[in-house]
């Protein structure tokens, strides 16, 4: 191995402080890329192998879902030991099934008693008699920058509407709103947390996972939009 | 209870948790892991007696732990050798989020799969287990230089996985 590998390795794994010939190379375009690529690749392996990978691993309980009827289709639902943990339409029933279990490392196993209380108040939801939900969602699973914004998205009450900015704005990154709609975008449990409500600046739509057709219904549900539109 | 025995229990009641976490980063899932923690434990019990009073009772533990290891990805890789593709990691199947994200996460992950079993023991031992280079080395075998160098040399595997370009 090069010497000067050694030296970034030794730096990234916090073994050694980088030596002012290192630190020289750092300065460069060069040297900046080797170190992003190395924290990177470091980042993942934690992600893999860390902590939260062997709680999923070691996690035997099973996860349970259902399925209900809505006016926008079928909807899935996913409930594990702490919480909601997926929504989701517009999906078959056994891609569903595979994604969640190979994302949460647990056996899916179709239940309508575990999962009645958030089907309940779906429906309730859907008819028009609910605003809000009230049942425990469990965000482990996702990445804390992912967390964050979809913790603030949840205070958006039924009948508002916010921003991608201004939710970048509520966790503290004002000029995060590009990486607010990515985020949103991976809401694993829409609906329930409401990212339909965030729109674009200057009160275009903006985009939704489960199409924009799905999201207007539900702001129309809500009455944040006209009936018309 | 006094004696050996009573300081065995403790010693396998507090370090449990650890090295089952290790071997599930070792063995890629939780039921091979549970397989090998149980193993390790029974060894390290018929082996405790002529454990020195002064020794390292834990890197000797994470010695035991890493021969169970690799003798059972070792016995694996025979029986499923043809059917390499069968055999994922699940820690390493699990997540992922952006498309971006993904492609890194899957990247690392076959290299990790592809490391040599040493420089993987290393690597965990030095990222997560929280041993230093002379107990890595009182874990994998040789010397602390060589275990820095295992640890080192798989860094540069993750990151190579990753691509030139890619920054």
């Amino acid at each position: 191995m090069k010497r000067r590998d050694v030296e970034l390795i030794a730096a990234v794994l916090g073994d050694r402080r980088p030596g002012p010939e290192l630190a020289r190379w750092l300065a460069t375009d060069e040297g900046r890329r080797e170190l992003a690529a190395h924290r990177r690749a470091l980042d993942a392996f934690r992600e893999l192998y860390g902590p939260r990978a062997v709680e999923r691993a070691s996690a035997s309980a099973a996860v349970h879902y259902t399925s209900l009827a809505a006016p926008i289709g079928r909807v899935l639902v996913a409930v594990g030991d702490a919480g909601l943990v997926r929504v989701s339409f517009r999906q078959s029933e056994a891609t569903f099934v595979a994604e969640l279990e190979r994302q949460l490392g647990m056996r899916a196993v179709r239940s309508p008693s575990e999962t009645a209380e958030v089907v309940e108040q779906l429906r309730a939801y859907f008819a028009g008699r609910r605003r809000r939900f009230d049942v425990p969602v469990d965000l482990r699973h996702v990445t804390p920058f992912v967390r964050r914004v979809l913790t603030a998205t949840m205070q958006v009450p039924a009948g508002n509407l916010v921003s991608y900015g201004d939710i970048a704005r509520r966790i503290g990154q004002p000029k995060g709103s590009r990486a607010v709609g990515q985020a949103l975008g991976r809401n694993p449990i829409p609906i329930v947390i409401p990212c339909h409500r965030v729109i674009a600046a200057g009160g275009r739509i903006g985009g939704y996972t489960g199409g924009l057709a799905i999201k207007r219904r539900l702001l129309r549900l809500e009455g944040s939009l006209a009936a018309a539109s | 209870m006094r004696g050996p025995a009573a300081s065995f229990t403790l010693l396998a009641e507090r370090r449990r948790p650890e090295i089952l976490a290790y071997l599930v980063r070792m063995l890629g899932n939780r039921d091979d892991a549970e397989d090998a923690c149980q193993e390790t434990f029974l060894r390290a019990h018929a082996a405790f007696g002529r454990l020195d009073a002064g020794a390292n009772a834990r890197a000797w533990l994470y010695r035991i732990a890493t021969n169970t290891a690799l003798n059972l990805a070792r016995g694996r890789a025979r029986r499923t050798s043809r059917l390499v593709e069968s055999d994922p990691d699940t820690l390493a199947g699990a997540v992922g989020t952006g498309a971006e994200e993904r492609a890194d996460l899957r990247a690392v992950a076959q290299a990790v799969g592809a490391l040599p079993p040493r420089q993987r023991a290393a690597l965990m031992l030095r990222c997560f287990q929280g041993l230093d280079y002379a107990d890595i080395a009182a874990s994998v075998g040789g010397s602390a230089e060589a275990a820095r160098a295992n640890v080192y040399q798989a860094m540069r595997k993750l990151r190579a996985a990753l691509g030139r370009e890619s920054a």
